[in-house]
């Protein structure tokens, strides 16, 4: 039996809760007449790195908006580490652990990196000792590659920087799980390197992660498990192996005539 | 960054010229003063809404129900209560807007704060018992008539609108309400409870509006509806900050007294109702030469006079090399 003091906070929540740090039970958003999820029912390791994949419209980002309180629950029950969080506010499911990165980070552009980032620390109201090194905006920054870029205007930042920045923002509600919303999306190489290293880095800190990601380089190189939705179903579970060799996922990314 | 000094600038200049105002005692400019006063007090509680992007065309509703309470309540509960139910109607009336118009985003948000603020001015009409409809009302007259300590008392109050512009310019509030306006989403990611910010944005901003309207009811203890729920009142603040610039406390100040001017001269050079219209023009051509405002024009000065300096002393470096 292994010393718990000597594991990290999130696997040691984990084995508190038994295993899921998010649970999602027969959850169903509906747009008018059109189901974007339909009864989909999973749940997220603790400690874990998850890959939320599908194709276009399957429900990923339906999913991240409905689980961090954006968009009306029609049906079914979403927890966080055992508490129900179904129909909360944003901000309140902030404060009991859950953060998101959004895609096209729109920050205002009179802001500073530090102003940004004072934001959540002020008012995301979270136990900052809980990560430690990441306890206010200068560690943060630094931690995430913007310590020299600390004082400059948002409206003067690359894209990989605004991306670094949306990070670090999560980071800086000190999240027990972070949703990673397409961080990847229309970096070079060489950028999308750099953010998967910093991702890394983020779980080392005992944080689970859920990456919303179209490529399969990154769901290969950084998940343990994969979670597949298609047609607002969840339509497989797994190791990245297993989920991308398996048939229905093929065509479901492929169509029919090019999986066989 | 902003020094302390500049910083202290502001209650500096009000406390100078009030004090010196008042020692002089010359009557025009005691009431140029007052006017400058209530409309820069009107234009900094605009923008402090403005901040959490709520772009409001309703001062004047808060502006006419300030002077109303004022009017309607102290007669049944005194002068000094009827002030805490002029804090407390407009809180109250804030509060409510501010919900109804909750998911308004701009244009659409424009437009239901200025129809409440015409919806105002007909219901004083329409209710004649309580308000003296279309004739009027007499709210108690502020410091007895005299109007140096009408000035002072008004003073003090733009001193305290100045504190709370400051406030909510500060850590806690402006990346706050600024993530708001740009992307509430994203403010309320950051754990933000973007709800309780908008409307507490809208009651300061409403409070304020109230209690300069309360104090122009009071400098000649008599108001009538087309006084006070004006779109004027409306229309004012709004320009007033805009010419100023937007998101500092400085801006309003500048704009009210910038303002106040040109329509002295404007009225004094051109006279009659004609001045209206030339004042009216200036106004546009300031808009469109400074978008962002006197302090947005100030700062451009500021950098050119910062960078002549600056190759000023790398020439003098160059020179002692030499």
């Amino acid at each position: 039996m292994r010393d718990t003091a000597s594991l990290s906070p999130a696997r040691r929540s984990a084995q508190q809760s038994g295993g899921a740090i998010l649970a999602v039970e027969d959850l169903t958003v509906a747009f008018g007449g059109l189901k974007a999820l339909d009864g989909v029912s999973l749940s997220i390791a603790a400690g874990e790195i998850t890959g939320l994949i599908g194709p276009n419209g399957s429900g990923k980002s339906t999913l991240v908006n409905t689980v961090s309180g954006q968009l009306p629950v029609r049906g079914g029950r979403i927890s966080l580490r055992g508490g129900d969080v179904t129909g909360r506010r944003p901000d309140r499911i902030v404060r009991a652990g859950m953060a998101r990165t959004y895609q096209i980070p729109r920050v205002p552009p009179t802001l500073t990196v530090e102003e940004v980032l004072s934001v959540p620390l002020l008012y995301a109201g979270r136990d900052r000792h809980r990560l430690p090194g990441l306890g206010d905006a200068a560690a943060i920054a630094a931690f995430c590659g913007l310590g020299p870029l600390f004082r400059r205007y948002c409206g003067d930042l690359s894209v990989t920087d605004l991306r670094r920045l949306e990070i670090a923002r999560a980071l800086a509600c000190a999240p027990d799980l972070l949703l990673l919303d397409e961080a990847m999306a229309g970096l070079s190489h060489e950028d999308s390197v750099e953010v998967m290293g910093l991702i890394r880095n983020v779980h080392e800190q005992g944080i689970s992660i859920v990456i919303i990601e179209h490529l399969m380089r990154v769901i290969t190189t950084l998940c343990h498990r994969v979670v597949v939705l298609n047609n607002g179903r969840l339509l497989a579970e797994g190791t990245p192996a297993t989920v991308l060799a398996d048939q229905a996922v093929r065509e479901a990314y492929l169509g029919k005539g090019f999986a066989s | 960054m902003k020094t302390g000094l500049t910083r202290l600038l502001p209650y500096v200049l009000i406390l100078l010229v009030t004090l010196a105002l008042v020692w002089i005692d010359k009557p025009f400019w005691i009431q140029l003063a007052i006017g400058v006063a209530i409309t820069a007090i009107t234009a900094l509680a605009w923008d402090i809404l403005s901040r959490t992007g709520q772009v409001s065309l309703g001062s004047a509703a808060f502006f006419g129900i300030g002077s109303y309470t004022l009017a309607i309540f102290e007669p049944l509960i005194g002068l000094t209560l009827a002030w805490v139910a002029v804090v407390v109607v407009c809180a109250l009336a804030a509060t409510l807007l501010g919900l109804l118009t909750l998911r308004l985003r701009r244009m659409y948000f424009a437009i239901a704060t200025l129809g409440f603020a015409l919806s105002m001015q007909v219901l004083v009409v329409v209710f004649p018992d309580w308000t003296g409809g279309s004739g009027g009302i007499a709210p108690p007259v502020l410091a007895d008539g005299d109007p140096r300590w009408q000035l002072g008392l008004i003073g003090l109050l733009l001193l305290a609108a100045v504190a709370l512009s400051d406030t909510l310019l500060g850590l806690r509030f402006r990346p706050a309400f600024f993530m708001i306006r740009t992307k509430p989403e994203l403010a309320a990611a950051s754990g933000v409870p973007v709800v309780h910010m908008k409307i507490f944005a809208f009651i300061v901003s409403g409070v304020l509006i109230g209690l300069a309207g309360a104090c122009y009811g009071g400098l000649y203890g008599y108001v009538v509806p087309t006084d006070v729920f004006t779109t004027n009142w409306s229309v004012l603040p709004l320009a007033i900050a805009t010419l100023g610039g937007m998101d500092t406390t400085i801006g309003p100040l500048l704009g009210a007294i910038v303002l106040k001017a040109l329509e002295e001269v404007a009225r004094s050079v051109i006279g009659g109702t004609g001045y209206q219209v030339v004042y009216g023009a200036v106004i546009i051509l300031f808009v469109i030469g400074m978008p962002q405002g006197i302090v947005g024009l100030l700062r451009k000065a500021g950098k050119l006079a910062g960078r002549r300096t600056a190759t000023g002393e790398k020439k003098k470096e160059r020179e002692r090399h030499a």
